[in-house]
């Protein structure tokens, strides 16, 4: 055991720029994929409150409706007239009701603490009932937009495409750029991984060689290169992990949750799940390759 | 303790045999020159014992395995039966001599009471005594040697595999080295020698088993090294 962790020590020192350019893609790549994952529980979490681009909204009407069409709230009969025309219309995939407390408690979440208790200036009954509906296409929202508009207590539709749309896709264009650009560096780390266990097994070939003529276990003879990407991987994902917690600590809590307070943002329960899949990612890219690769050179 | 059944080994690529057909018996305790031109052979024999190779076809036991068709995490524990001797000595440059032995005993995982007490004995054994602090490039190639010889029987094998040791020695120093294997084998440690060094054949009369193009072409008790050579 001991002998494993001088080698350890002296293999770090041997080809420390190696394993520095090792780390530093490692980071960048993890942090990468961290952002990506994201990325994408932000789209899922923005799509879940606002709708996706799937959906269009319909406002009931309320009393006191902006609406002058409105003659005050929308009646059951006129409800379900609408789910009736809604369920006939062959461009819908799904509808639900939302009621004035459930408006009301997204309402709360957005604005925490905002709107509690008794003395609040906007209570559940001032928020209007609506229907999300689920279009199958989202190019063929017109049909049921017309059919939905000229009903008695409907106030407003909203289509969500026109706003969200471009929201969405460039969400969806980072997501896809950070993940694309992780995907190289990760091939990069790969490479530089295999280059790193090459000079490694090379500096060592005298002892390598003895080790294997004495009748060490291969594992024995393998566990100092195991190691070396162990702790390069563990140094790289704590930067990424690292440049996670900054990024939702000074970008996403910082600065976007307080400027755009329309829109859920990724919170900490979101950031511990790519944090965990950057912390089994990381050491999985570093010992595969090991694992393979001194196989290949330390055969016994 | 060493048996060849009818063994052949073409290397991959290479239109004749390395080996062709070779059977050999050794017995435990016995001390075996392994003789013959370059290429006839001889460290193929003793990669097969050590099982770095495997035969294309026939059969290698050693003691009473059959090592061709050992698993391979079962090789390092064969490999711990053999010590290997080789005419560059392998030592590592930047150990002492008492690093050097000890290795061989640290990377198969001896306590370190027994690598303290077995290292200074076995140097005593090769008439190292008091040298054990010295570095590899301070000793004469017989020393080296001693070292490395040292190194290949710390753990008491039952088998010693000694590729050219004396190639790279004058024929002075190669008596000493002889003489220590002769001591080896003394303790009912196999020994088996691959070697061209017509004078140390010739002076041990021990038994010599004679390689030319990959067969056995002779294998005499007490012989010399032969008329051809």
């Amino acid at each position: 055991m001991r002998y494993t962790f001088t080698e350890l020590g002296q293999g770090l020192r041997r080809n420390l720029s190696m394993h520095l350019a090792v780390v530093l893609t490692l980071f960048v790549s993890l942090t990468l994929v961290g952002l990506g994952a994201l990325l994408k529980m932000q789209a899922t979490k923005a799509a879940d409150y606002w709708g996706s681009e799937l959906q269009i909204t319909v406002w009931l009407c309320k009393d006191r409706d902006a609406n002058a069409s409105c003659l005050g709230e929308v009646t059951e009969a006129q409800k379900a007239a609408i789910s009736k025309v809604i369920e006939d219309n062959p461009e819908v995939a799904g509808y639900h009701f939302e009621t004035k407390d459930e408006a009301f408690e997204k309402l709360k979440e957005t604005y925490v603490g905002k709107f509690d208790g008794p003395n609040s200036i906007i209570t559940a009954d001032d928020m209007p009932q609506s229907v999300w509906i689920e279009l199958k296409d989202p190019e063929k929202f017109e049909g049921i937009k017309s059919a939905v508009s000229g009903l008695d207590g409907v106030s407003d539709i909203r289509d969500e495409r026109d706003t969200l749309g471009p929201i969405y896709s460039a969400i969806n264009r980072l997501q896809w750029g950070s993940l694309g650009t992780s995907l190289f560096l990760v091939f990069a780390a790969i490479l530089l991984v295999a280059n790193t266990i090459r000079l490694t097994a090379f500096a060592r070939r005298r002892e390598i060689g003895i080790m294997r003529l004495v009748g060490a276990s291969t594992v024995y003879i393998a566990l100092p290169f195991l190691l070396e990407a162990l702790v390069t991987a563990a140094v790289g994902v704590l930067l990424a992990i690292g440049a996670l917690v900054a990024f939702e600590n000074y970008v996403v809590q910082g600065q976007l949750a307080s400027q755009f307070v329309f829109i859920p943002w990724v919170d900490w329960s979101q950031v511990q799940v790519a944090v965990l899949l950057v912390a089994v990612l990381g050491p999985a890219l570093t010992l595969v390759p090991t694992v393979v690769l001194t196989g290949k050179y330390l055969k016994v | 303790m060493i048996r060849f059944e009818k063994v052949s080994k073409t290397y991959p690529g290479q239109g004749h045999a390395a080996l062709e057909n070779v059977s050999i018996d050794v017995e435990k305790g016995e001390f075996v020159f392994l003789v013959g031109a370059s290429g006839s052979g001889k460290s193929t024999a003793l990669r097969l014992v050590l099982r770095e190779a495997r035969p294309t076809a026939g059969r290698v036991y050693v003691a009473g395995k059959e090592i061709n068709r050992l698993a391979g995490w079962k090789v390092p524990r064969l490999r711990r039966q053999i010590g290997t001797v080789f005419q560059d000595f392998r030592l590592l440059p930047n150990k002492t001599v008492n690093e050097n032995v000890a290795f061989a005993l640290q990377v198969i995982g001896k306590s370190r009471s027994e690598v303290t007490r077995v290292v200074p004995e076995t140097l005593e054994l090769v008439g190292l005594e008091g040298k054990g602090d010295r570095m590899p490039d301070e000793l004469s190639g017989g020393e080296q040697q001693r070292v490395a010889i040292a190194r290949a029987f710390v753990n008491r094998p039952m088998i010693l595999i000694a590729d050219e040791p004396t190639g790279n020695l004058d024929p002075a120093t190669s008596v000493g080295i002889m003489k220590l294997l002769d001591r080896i084998n003394r303790t009912g440690t196999t020994v088996v020698m691959a070697t061209h060094d017509h004078g140390v054949v010739d002076q041990m009369r021990k038994r010599v088993v004679e390689l030319s193009a990959g067969q056995v072409v002779r294998d005499q008790a007490q012989g010399g090294y032969g008329f051809s050579h």
